[in-house]
């Protein structure tokens, strides 16, 4: 199973796939033993880990994010310890449960929002982080989950089109948002529970250390009152269709999806003003062939060099803090963990979430078609 | 003996479809049944839930209401083309079949998206409507029932067109000139006399538009409004969001089962079927 290479660090056989993780990091800690005790020379960190030759699975959603995943952490990640990261996805919830279900998931590393990883961290759907691994000393705690580590953190924001509000007089609130009076025509909303209850009650006055836990019986009458003023997205390019197009005036979307457009010189502009943050974290699939490799990747991911190249690339900020030296000044005004922005806003409750989810979805839906 | 090879190899032409059939229709099929039935206890519960409460009866309802409608307005469409497909000279015929297929060659996502431009409030159609006077403020073409019935008429258009085309193709039109000499007047010729006869293409196209419009995800999500909700969406929601199988089962199957109820009866009020040809 172990055998000492040329340079005599152990190294995995390469043919040994169904090494369990505990021997592997047994192998590891002889390897640091044999360092300390003088018998190598010279090593970097990653060579006492010779993953070289293995293969490592990354699900995520496609598109130019995950092109800026490949680029930032995986490439560096490959060429550091010689794994293949191999793309895949888009991740589907109803995939993961199906392959974690039938024990052998083909996916190592899955890219899951906050409400997904506390929503499913119950149904033992992901492995235990392992934090001998994992330095998540340099993350901000509230990206750390026992089964996840944030890689990106974005924000849901005040958005507007500068046609349609040109001037200082645009909305700035989710109370603008909701005062169809000040702000007339038609605005957009996500078309899902969340966060369009915490924005209605942050309408209604609710100032945001109060809102958890939510008083939902406010929200929806909050909502009642611009039901039918709101175009109800679907998907993110949706929404920037709508607010570049000014079949919208004003309504929630996403800080990234914003710089996108303005990037692309879209008349569009957002605010920071009680901005809710959310958080994209990565999970090993309970039962992922690779989930050692995995546990090195997700150590790899939160380096500030990696999170850098992440943010300058396509504007979603990053969970280690160190990485802002790394980041370019044009981008800096766009990110959620930006302190100026973070200060204005507050992170969505995910252990919320986890215990209301069905009920206030079905609630939801209801309030939709009546 | 030689009745015995024929049987054997008929058989052996068609086992790779029965096979096909079976791993990929009836294993799932039975697999959500059971689910249905069993997830997380077993019992009726999950049945219980799709028929019993006012979210999945109305979201059933809009389903079969927008499947309907859609069948309805395509064939309204659907027919006039199909017969000027078929009584138009080679190279019209030829154009007119290029014309129709078009939209098979972008994704539905994208013609989805195309709508959404062309419709909104300050889209082209409604500027073109303004500037021309015929109206002061834009209409609502979008983010409701009329946005969802026209995106989806437009994608389904082509599965009412074909069959209609290739039932009319081989209608006899001496048919129709045999009713005309014996005296009757167009409007009695087309319904006594040509509607019947393509009414295995009436039946095919429709049921076609209708069962692929019972699924539809896409379209009614991007354009529709508040409460255009389908039940592709809430089973998308339940399974991806919630990991619930079992009530997810239990709406596919309700909605399996109410396809083939309606496809039982219109096979017996038409004695046709989207299989039957009549020729």
């Amino acid at each position: 199973m172990k055998k000492f290479t040329k340079n005599g660090t152990f190294a995995m056989d390469a043919t040994d796939a169904e090494m369990s993780r505990r021997t592997f990091i047994m192998a590891s800690a002889l390897a640091g033993t044999a360092l300390s005790t003088g018998l190598l020379t010279s090593s970097p960190a990653h060579a006492a880990l010779d993953l070289k030759g293995r293969e490592m699975v990354l699900a995520s959603w496609g598109g130019s994010y995950q092109d800026a995943q490949k680029v930032s952490y995986c490439d560096p990640f490959a060429a550091a310890t010689g794994v293949t990261v191999i793309q895949d996805g888009p991740m589907n919830g109803g995939k993961l449960r199906t392959m974690v279900e039938s024990g052998q998931p083909i996916w190592d590393v899955v890219d899951v929002t906050d409400i997904f990883l506390y929503a499913n961290a119950k149904n033992d759907l992901f492995e235990k982080i392992d934090m001998s691994i994992v330095d998540t000393s340099r993350v901000e705690p509230a990206f750390v989950h026992e089964n996840g580590v944030g890689c990106i953190v974005w924000s849901y924001n005040v958005g507007y089109n500068t046609d349609a509000f040109p001037g200082d007089n645009h909305p700035k609130t989710w109370a603008d948002i909701f005062d169809v009076e000040r702000f007339p025509g038609k605005r957009m909303l996500r078309d899902r529970v969340y966060p369009t209850l915490e924005q209605a009650l942050l309408a209604d006055g609710v100032a945001m250390k109060d809102l958890y836990p939510l008083d939902v019986e406010r929200a929806f009458k909050k909502l009642d009152t611009i039901k039918d003023d709101v175009v109800w997205w679907k998907s993110n390019s949706q929404s920037q269709q709508l607010l570049t197009d000014g079949a919208v005036g004003c309504g929630m979307i996403l800080n990234g999806r914003a710089y996108d457009l303005v990037k692309k010189g879209g008349k569009v502009n957002i605010s920071w003003d009680q901005n809710i943050q959310s958080i994209d974290f990565f999970s090993i699939p309970k039962g992922a062939k690779n989930a050692d490799v995995a546990q090195h990747f997700m150590n790899y991911m939160t380096l500030a060099e990696n999170q850098a190249t992440m943010a300058n690339i396509i504007a979603y900020s990053p969970v280690n803090p160190a990485a802002f030296s790394g980041i370019e000044d044009k981008v800096k005004p766009w990110l959620s963990t930006n302190p100026d922005n973070a200060a204005k806003g507050m992170v969505i409750s995910g252990a919320y979430w986890r215990d209301h989810l069905d009920e206030l979805t079905e609630r939801w839906n209801q309030w939709k078609l009546t | 003996m030689l009745a015995r090879m024929k049987a054997d190899r008929f058989m052996l032409l068609i086992a790779p479809a029965v096979g096909l059939i079976l791993i990929a229709f009836a294993y799932p099929v039975f697999w959500l049944l059971l689910r249905s039935f069993s997830d997380p206890v077993w019992g009726l519960h999950n049945y219980g839930t799709a028929l019993g409460s006012f979210i999945y009866l109305k979201v059933l309802w809009n389903t079969v209401s927008i499947a309907g409608s859609t069948t309805a307005l395509c064939l309204l469409l659907g027919y006039p083309m199909a017969y000027s497909m078929v009584h138009s000279a080679a190279l019209v015929k030829k154009l007119l079949i290029f014309v129709v297929l078009i939209p098979f060659w972008t994704s539905i996502l994208v013609r989805t998206f195309a709508w959404m431009i062309l419709l909104q409030p300050n889209g082209i159609i409604n500027d073109m409507l303004i500037g021309i006077g015929l109206i002061d403020a834009p209409l609502d073409l979008i983010f409701n029932r009329t946005g969802v019935l026209i995106g989806m008429v437009q994608i389904l258009l082509p599965f009412m067109i074909f069959p209609l085309f290739s039932v009319m193709a081989r209608i006899d039109t001496s048919y129709v000139l045999a009713a005309s000499n014996l005296g009757a007047p167009p409007v009695k010729q087309f319904f006594r006399v040509y509607l019947p006869l393509s009414l295995p293409g009436i039946v095919t196209g429709s049921m076609l538009v209708f069962i692929i419009s019972l699924g539809y995800f896409i379209t009614p999500a991007l354009l529709g409004g508040r409460t255009d909700i389908m039940i592709a969406q809430l089973i998308e929601q339940n399974i991806s969001e919630f990991g619930n199988w079992g009530l997810s089962s239990a709406l596919a199957i309700v909605l399996l089962v109410g396809t083939g109820l309606m496809f039982g009866i219109v096979h017996k009020v038409f004695k046709v079927g989207p299989d039957v040809r009549t020729t």
